[in-house]
């Protein structure tokens, strides 16, 4: 008796929760569905990360021991094939993708926590601020930044995945903190932070509270623009031996199939796995940023509900035509 | 005028921070630089050459800041000693002889895909929803987040390798007489397309975003309605109302589409082992060659500086405003 009455309690609740859940995620997919381009983009990134977070589940074999005969031809056992070392390289793939995805995560938080810093201070105090702020962008915007970080880490030696990632953390805050800045010049004219002004908040509260939120877009942009452009960087700088070639990365996957020759032996997937992988990886950040960009300035739409818009627009103008008005 | 000596000031400034910053680099390197440097050039220095390049490091006496004025006399004199990697050639002339591949590669690269940029990202903004304006962004925007490593590698693999319709190596066929005959230019032309399609395939992207935001955000404004009111031709209006004000953010984006190019540039070099500075920057880090290395960098920097006057110099043409203040 008491056993139902508290299934009977219970139930409800649970229902309540899970209809809350389900809510949400059809709110979360309909977002996604007047948005291919974030839809493709979030969509191959969601997989990549799931495979290179659950790695040694999906595969048997240890990235970095030879498994195997050189340059096996993909089978039914190494699925993507061996390198020119017998390693496995779709295990190579999953393992590396979790170096090269988290050095992209940290030097995007780098960036975006220095640009947010330095752009919305340069916004909202202007003046002399402004002035040295601006021209610290603008110096450092204006140096070739992937000449500037090959010769760095040639000079420090060969450089771990946690060091490029602070390298690249630290050179690619310009380009975030220069549209932050602006937005904020424009959002700090806005009643609402006049408002909190005269209220007497604190500075920091209205950077913070009043300011910060309305940037979300822009600085959400700007994290994924210097992932992206992070594991592109990695992935060169790996590629050029400037890295530490015992870690595996897809950069490094591609400094070994280059060095010995890959291509050249007949062993092409031991070259074209990583490069494929990246390029697609890059590609679904691009497709992210584009639809990020979509959000904010919806301007800058096209597609479905355009050409729905276009339509209407078309009915209305043959009516007026005809004169029969609107 | 004010504003071209402003500018003018500005990339000096930089210059000087680019000097500075190869002057501290051999300092912040773990161990004694001019030690490691030397076990690279094992024998092919006698001690006299160790002395200039320790005099081109600013390793001579005297304090910091004294070491810190030579350097940058030797920079502005173009005295840059010895290089090792090619000893006994000056680092000056190594510089001379493999600054015009690049030249030539990133500049005739660069002004084709903003050229193309600018017509493609017109055309996506002025006859938006179209299957054209719907497809080609996020296809090119896709395309240039490929490394540029990895576009050429592709492309290498494919078209140079397996179908061999375009050398694998070198700027031209070693086996002519450089000069200005056809058969050389022709040797020329030919080792240059692969390299040059991924240049343009990396940047593109950039310039046709960048024209077709600014595109968009200008129709919206009330000219072009006035001028769609006067009944001008559409092409009259997209040419001379539309691109006009809209190509403005495009000068801008300059500074980060060159360095961009440049980038991909290095790697393009490589992977098509063409005889530019990024090659020869890779050779010369990977034979512990510093002063070469140094130099390259400063030459890379001076090469993105110059192009950032232009692009400034350009701004100047297309916008009257500036002109009058």
């Amino acid at each position: 008796m008491s056993q139902i009455s508290l299934s009977a309690k219970t139930s409800p609740l649970r229902r309540l929760s899970f209809s809350r859940v389900g809510r949400r995620l059809a709110r979360f997919l309909s977002f996604f569905q007047g948005n291919p381009t974030g839809a493709i983009g979030g969509g191959i990134m969601a997989v990549v990360v799931v495979a290179c977070l659950t790695a040694p589940w999906l595969t048997e074999f240890e990235p970095n021991k030879r498994v195997a005969r050189p340059h096996v031809e993909p089978n039914a056992e190494h699925v993507l094939g061996t390198t020119r070392q017998g390693r496995d390289v779709y295990s190579q793939l999953l393992h590396g993708g979790r170096t090269s995805l988290a050095v992209a995560f940290i030097a995007g938080s780098i960036a975006t926590v220095i640009s947010i810093l330095v752009g919305i201070a340069a916004g909202y105090y202007g003046g002399r601020v402004d002035q040295w702020l601006n021209f610290a962008m603008n110096v450092v915007l204006v140096f070739p930044q992937l000449p500037l970080l090959i010769v760095l880490a040639a000079f420090l030696g060969q450089v771990g995945p946690t060091v490029i990632a602070l390298l690249i953390g630290i050179t690619s805050w310009p380009w975030g903190a220069r549209v932050i800045r602006s937005q904020t010049m424009a959002i700090r004219q806005k009643e609402f932070v006049l408002a909190a002004e005269c209220m007497g908040e604190s500075k920091l509260r209205i950077l913070l509270i009043e300011i910060l939120p309305n940037l979300t877009a822009i600085v959400a942009g700007s994290f994924v623009g210097v992932m992206m452009y992070a594991l592109i960087n990695e992935a060169g700088l790996e590629f050029l031996g400037l890295g530490d070639p015992t870690v595996v990365t897809w950069g490094t996957m591609l400094y070994w199939a280059q060095s010995s020759a890959a291509l050249y032996t007949g062993g092409w997937w031991e070259m074209i796995v990583p490069a494929v992988t990246i390029a697609i990886v890059g590609g679904a950040m691009a497709l992210i940023n584009m639809s990020i960009d979509q959000i904010s300035n919806p301007k800058l739409k096209t597609g479905p509900h355009l050409k729905r818009w276009r339509k209407l627009n078309k009915a209305i103008e043959a009516r007026r035509q005809s004169g029969g008005g609107l | 005028m004010r504003y071209i000596s402003s500018r003018l000031m500005f990339y000096f400034v930089a210059f000087l921070i680019a000097i500075s910053f190869n002057f501290l680099l051999p300092r912040l390197m773990p161990g004694d630089p001019v030690d490691a440097l030397f076990a690279g050039a094992a024998g092919r220095m006698d001690p006299s050459q160790m002395d200039a390049v320790r005099a081109m490091y600013g390793f001579s006496e005297g304090t910091l800041i004294e070491q810190y004025f030579k350097y940058v006399k030797s920079v502005f004199t173009g005295d840059l000693g010895p290089s090792i990697l090619m000893y006994p050639t000056d680092v000056t002339t190594v510089l001379g002889f493999t600054f015009p591949w690049t030249l030539f590669l990133v500049g005739l690269g660069v002004v084709t895909a903003i050229g193309l940029g600018l017509v493609i990202g017109t055309i996506a903004a002025y006859r938006r929803g179209t299957w054209f304006a719907s497809l080609f962004p996020p296809i090119a925007a896709v395309v240039s987040s490929m490394p540029a490593v990895v576009t050429a590698l592709l492309l290498f693999y494919f078209f140079g390798l397996k179908l061999e319709w375009f050398p694998l190596s070198y700027a031209a066929d070693q086996s002519l007489e450089p000069g200005w005959t056809w058969p050389y230019i022709k040797s020329i032309a030919h080792h240059a397309v692969l390299p040059l399609i991924v240049i343009i395939m990396v940047s593109l992207a950039q310039w046709v975003m960048t024209m077709r935001n600014a595109m968009i955000n200008v129709l919206g404004e009330d000219i072009i309605t006035m001028a769609e009111a006067k009944g001008l031709s559409p092409a009259r209006i997209m040419l001379r109302y539309a691109s006009r004000n809209a190509v403005l953010p495009v000068v801008t984006s300059v500074a980060m589409g060159l360095g961009f190019a440049v980038a991909g540039q290095i790697f393009i070099e490589i992977v098509f082992n063409y005889p530019g500075v990024g090659n020869t920057l890779l050779k010369a880090i990977n034979a512990r060659d510093y002063p070469l290395v140094q130099a390259l960098l400063l030459l890379i920097v001076v090469f993105v500086l110059i192009g950032n006057f232009i692009a400034d110099l350009t701004y100047l043409w297309l916008d009257p405003r500036l002109r009058k203040s």
